[in-house]
């Protein structure tokens, strides 16, 4: 039986199609999320890969910010339960897990098989999501995707502390026109985003094994500086930005089965 | 020849004193209270009991840049970072208990809620979690102009549950000759505190206004003592001796006198402290430390009620704009810097109508920024900057438009 | 059944549409007094020969509270203020506003200064309330706001009108608590929403109507069996559950409510006005004799226990927190009971409402996640 998963973020569509809840037939990624043309792009694209049709698909679950606009689905399962599912089918003995999306930061518990046992989301302000790292890329000029690797250049990280993104932002320019160097303001940012999101998993209590989700779990440079701040060794997920896709599909198959 | 005592010195030593007294006493096991800052303390000092106050010392942790720790982890267990700051951080404090000056943990606290409702919260969450007594004194918000004669009715009944109950958790008797003693050495303090703030009436003022916010930790914790009398005379022959001199606090003399509205923003004092001297505005007073200018007829206990009601923040809109009109004229202001204060509720909703009241009863300059009392994260260096910049240019428009003004009238022709 | 139906769709409409029920009023020429939240001696007001109409905000966007507020106060300030200054309750002949929490201290001043046409009537509660002289001074501000209703109505209040209205109101309390009872048993027809406008309508109602009409619902609803329901249940605790839309993603993602702690519905009516000779003493000492709630005066902090308790017996699945952005009274209470219910193993969810800006997709996720998480506990 075929199944699949959509993932749909605020920045980019994910999808992973799944053959008896086992094999992998085909993932893609597309950079644009809810409200474009990229949830269906993905998923077309998905089952073309493997010459398949929609027909051949005997469900599809939706997920993420854009899950409940996204047509072609039979159910919609929010991504905190998604990434659980996904994480635990990859790494079964995590128990926490740290998502960063474009719109929500998150911090689930794990609890047995997989199943959600409570989480926490970042409140209103958009400081420690990833809408504020994209906001200051933009302000040092880079792409967000280099961000961790010019805060890795850093000799004297600078101290970001505004919560309020518009403040954060006037702070981050007057330290680079006080002649703070660009790295140390990356890093200062990207320390600040950590600290955030840190503070929530606090709030959820840290238990081992801890792994972080989601596209900003490819950065490397978070991972080590999530671990510094937990005291606690952080993992990234193998599948990153495709756990929750991957925990969409095995939710389609397991409820058609 | 040993160096001339400064009122400066004396305050410093005090406060040192203020603070590793309340851990001496509870390492003798003695009973130690937390009061907020404006409690009726003449009841406790009467009883001659350590009582530290987690305002005064959640701003002097956040002078320090020690708030930050603090206040994330209370976010983590659980606090809205919405809350006020100081009590976010004195409530991680309680816990912890890591800070640069530490305080004893309490057996007991006493709050009134004359500066606001958040402190009621707060309080009950540390009797909750420390299982300790708390003495509440309510004073019921001036909707009026002054407090009703059924309200004062109730505060008086407070203050006679509040004796009883100190009585039962120190096992001893109220002393009402000791009680009359306080009262009347509390007033001549508050008297002499008045006279100090006044001093900065005199033009240049002699007095740096952020000087005012160290002088009143000493109001908030020793009001009724002997030695804050002492530091004041210090204080206040210190002031005379500038006036007569005619000397400004700032070298190049002061270029424009502002009060500053609300609690300082301590994280950020010295950079607040900084941008001004450059500008040259001179703070000259604050409605802040003017809380503890507490003064009564000692052994009137219809006073006493009366007076720890009429703290500013517990008064109606029109008693506010009075006091500030007042204010303005007394203290010859050229603008108010109003800080919008995060942490501050009852401060801040009421401070925009109060702006326009006092803008179109007096003509004073108005400016405002937002910031927080102890909150690091909630403050913008460029965006302060900015408004000092524009309020002095609104001021200095504001004076040449008098000026031009006064010349009219005066033309002869 | 048809009558079950008209009765729910004639309290819904009360809910949603109270400007109508306002306009009969005004036909009828009886006077109207709003109440904000949290409590106001609505008896007083109703032994006037008045209408009490509750004032709890409303979804709206801020375009001109601004000029009193800045954006941290609460949205249930910020709403009723920019409503009452877009002339919205014009027709009210004066608005009760207590001081319980410093937003609403505030917002009384600034009511008085931005909508005058509407008069300000001041309230101060004894926070110290189980003294007896908190019950003495209560006493005098419900006499002050009395004077103020009699000199408004242009005719004096009696003891018998206050006795009488308090009776009005205590079976309209019974009555409100008996469906919310009932209503659990009911869960497939008393939706959350359903529920929430049962309760809402009676803020813009004669309470005698009201009580009536809730009367036939639980009569009605008591012909048919206990409905089963195969979602989950759950509490709601905190000051209100709007906007509107978060109780239909409830509703959504097969949440009924088991039991609400919320200051708009339960808290409301749950303690009955006490026996005694003097009503205005009578009515002082409710205040004495309320439990749990954020504004009420609680140093060991029994909500928590309430809460737990009330979790249990309405065999409820989860509790979730609706806490209104920027509510402090809400805010501090709920660490506090988070560890009783984390220890007894009650799940909670944090909700956080706002009316002005309610960015409902961030609400659904937590809903959603919350329903998918207690309906696959083991």
């Amino acid at each position: 039986m075929i199944t699949a998963g959509v993932d749909i973020g605020s920045t980019s569509s994910k999808v992973v199609v799944l053959e008896d809840g086992k094999k992998i037939l085909s993932k893609v990624i597309i950079p644009v999320g809810a409200g474009s043309s990229g949830p269906a792009r993905a998923f077309e694209q998905s089952i073309r890969e493997v010459n398949l049709s929609r027909e051949d698909i005997k469900r599809v679950i939706a997920t993420g910010y854009g899950r409940t606009h996204f047509p072609g689905a039979d159910q919609q399962i929010t991504e905190i339960t998604c990434h659980a599912r996904g994480v635990y089918e990859l790494l079964p003995g995590v128990r926490t897990i740290i998502d960063i999306g474009g719109q929500d930061a998150k911090a689930i518990r794990v609890g047995q098989g997989g199943i959600v046992s409570n989480f926490i989301m970042n409140d209103k302000c958009a400081a420690g999501t990833g809408r504020f790292l994209e906001v200051m890329s933009r302000i040092l000029e880079i792409n967000i995707e280099d961000l961790a690797d010019l805060a890795a250049l850093a000799e004297n990280p600078a101290s970001i502390s505004n919560t309020c993104t518009v403040f954060a932002e006037s702070e981050v320019i007057s330290q680079l026109s006080g002649g703070t160097s660009r790295e140390d303001v990356a890093a200062g940012i990207v320390n600040s985003v950590v600290g955030r999101v840190a503070g929530l998993v606090k709030r959820l209590g840290v238990q081992s094994e801890v792994v972080m989700t989601g596209g900003v779990c490819l950065n490397w440079m978070i991972i080590r500086m999530m671990e510094k701040e937990l005291a606690i060794p952080v993992m990234a997920s193998p599948m990153a930005q495709l756990t929750g896709a991957l925990g969409a599909a095995l939710f389609a198959f397991e409820s058609a089965r | 020849m040993p160096e001339k005592l400064t009122s400066r010195n004396l305050l410093n030593q005090l406060q040192t004193r203020h603070y590793t007294n309340a851990y001496t006493a509870k390492m003798k096991g003695q009973l130690v209270g937390w009061a907020t800052s404006i409690f009726p303390q003449e009841f406790c000092e009467t009883m001659d009991l350590t009582v530290v106050y987690p305002e005064n010392h959640a701003a002097a942790v956040a002078a320090k840049r020690g708030a930050l720790p603090l206040l994330e982890q209370a976010e983590s267990e659980g606090y809205s970072v919405d809350l006020c700051s100081y009590a976010r951080i004195n409530l991680a404090y309680m816990k912890s208990q890591a800070a640069e000056v530490p305080i004893p943990l309490p057996d007991f606290i006493l709050c009134c809620n004359n500066i606001c409702n958040t402190l009621i919260k707060w309080y009950e969450n540390i009797a909750t979690e420390l299982n300790i007594p708390m003495i509440l004194i309510d004073v019921p918000f001036n909707h009026g102009y002054e407090p009703t004669p059924a309200a004062i009715d109730y505060i008086k009944s407070e203050f006679e549950e509040c004796i009883r109950q100190l009585e039962t958790i120190t096992g001893r008797q109220f002393n009402f000759e000791r009680f009359q003693e306080v009262m009347k050495l509390s007033n001549e303090n508050s008297r002499a505190w008045k006279r100090a703030l006044d001093l900065n009436q005199a033009v240049p003022a002699p007095l740096n206004g952020f000087e005012l916010f160290n002088y009143m930790s000493q109001m908030v914790c020793a009001r009724g003592r002997k030695e804050t009398g002492e530091l004041f005379k210090l204080l206040i022959e210190e002031l005379e001796e500038k006036i007569s001199l005619g000397k400004s606090c700032y070298e190049d003399g002061e270029k424009c006198r502002v009060m500053w509205d609300g609690i300082a923003c301590w994280p950020h004092i010295k950079h607040n402290y900084k941008a001004l001297a450059k500008s040259g505005i001179n703070i000259v007073c604050s409605s802040y430390p003017e809380a503890w200018v507490l003064l009564y007829e000692p052994g009137n206990m219809d006073e006493l009620a009366r007076v720890y009601s009429m703290i500013g923040n517990n008064t109606c809109m029109e008693y506010q704009a009075d006091r500030r009109e007042g204010e303005v004229r007394n203290f010859k202001l050229d603008g108010i810097l109003f800080h919008v204060n995060r942490s501050c509720k009852v401060m801040a909703f009421m401070q925009y109508e109060q702006q326009r009241l006092v803008a179109a009863r007096t003509g004073v300059s108005i400016m405002n920024f937002d910031g927080d009392q102890a909150d690091p994260r909630n403050f913008a260096a460029a965006q302060f900057e900015t408004r000092l910049e524009a309020l002095m240019e609104i001021v200095s428009q504001n004076k040449s438009a008098k000026k031009s003004k006064e010349v009219m009238n005066n033309d002869p022709a | 059944m048809t009558q079950l139906k008209e009765l729910l769709s004639t309290l819904e409409h009360v809910a949603k549409h109270p400007a109508q029920v306002i306009n009969k009023c005004l036909e009828d020429k009886r006077l109207m007094i709003g109440c904000t939240p949290e409590y106001c001696p609505e008896e007083i007001v109703y032994a006037a020969g008045m209408l009490p109409v509750g004032l709890w905000g409303g979804a709206t966007s801020i375009r001109n509270a601004n000029q009193y507020f800045p954006a941290f106060a609460c949205s249930l300030v910020q709403t009723t203020l920019e409503l009452g200054m877009r002339g919205v309750y014009d027709q009210l002949a004066g608005v009760i506003i207590p001081a319980h929490c410093d937003h609403l201290k505030c917002f009384g001043q600034d009511w008085k200064v931005a909508v005058p046409q509407v008069r300000f009537i001041p309230l101060a509660h004894p926070i110290n309330r189980k003294l007896e002289a908190a019950v003495e001074y209560l006493k005098s501000e419900y006499s002050r706001i009395k004077s103020v209703l009699e000199e408004i109505g242009g005719k004096p209040i009696s003891h018998q009108d206050l006795s009488e209205a308090i009776e009005v109101y205590n079976l309209h309390r019974k009555t409100l608590r008996e469906f919310t009872l009932i209503a659990r048993d009911y869960c497939t027809t008393i939706t959350p929403s359903v529920r929430h406008n049962v309760i809402k309508s009676g803020y813009f109602m004669d309470k005698l109507e009201h009580t009536q009409l809730v009367n036939s619902l639980i009569g009605e609803l008591k012909k048919a069996p206990p409905e089963e329901w195969k979602g989950q249940k759950v509490v709601l605790t905190g000051i209100m559950a709007e906007p509107k839309e978060i109780l239909d993603m409830f509703e959504e993602y097969g949440l009924a409510v088991a039991a609400d702690d919320l200051a708009q519905e339960s808290r409301q009516f749950r303690t009955d006005v006490p026996e005694g000779k003097d009503p205005l003493e009578r009515l002082a000492r409710h205040w004495s004799c309320m439990e749990g709630c954020s504004l009420l005066y609680d140093p060991q902090k029994n909500r928590r226990f309430m809460l737990k308790t009330m979790a249990e017996e309405s065999r409820a699945d989860g509790v979730v927190a609706c806490i209104m952005k920027f509510c402090e009274m809400e805010e501090f209470d709920y660490p506090i009971y988070k560890k009783t219910l984390e220890e007894a193993e009650i799940p909670l969810l944090y909700l956080e409402l706002d009316l002005a800006t309610p960015s409902l997709e961030q609400v659904r996720t937590r809903i959603q996640s919350f329903a998918e998480m207690i309906s696959l506990k083991p």
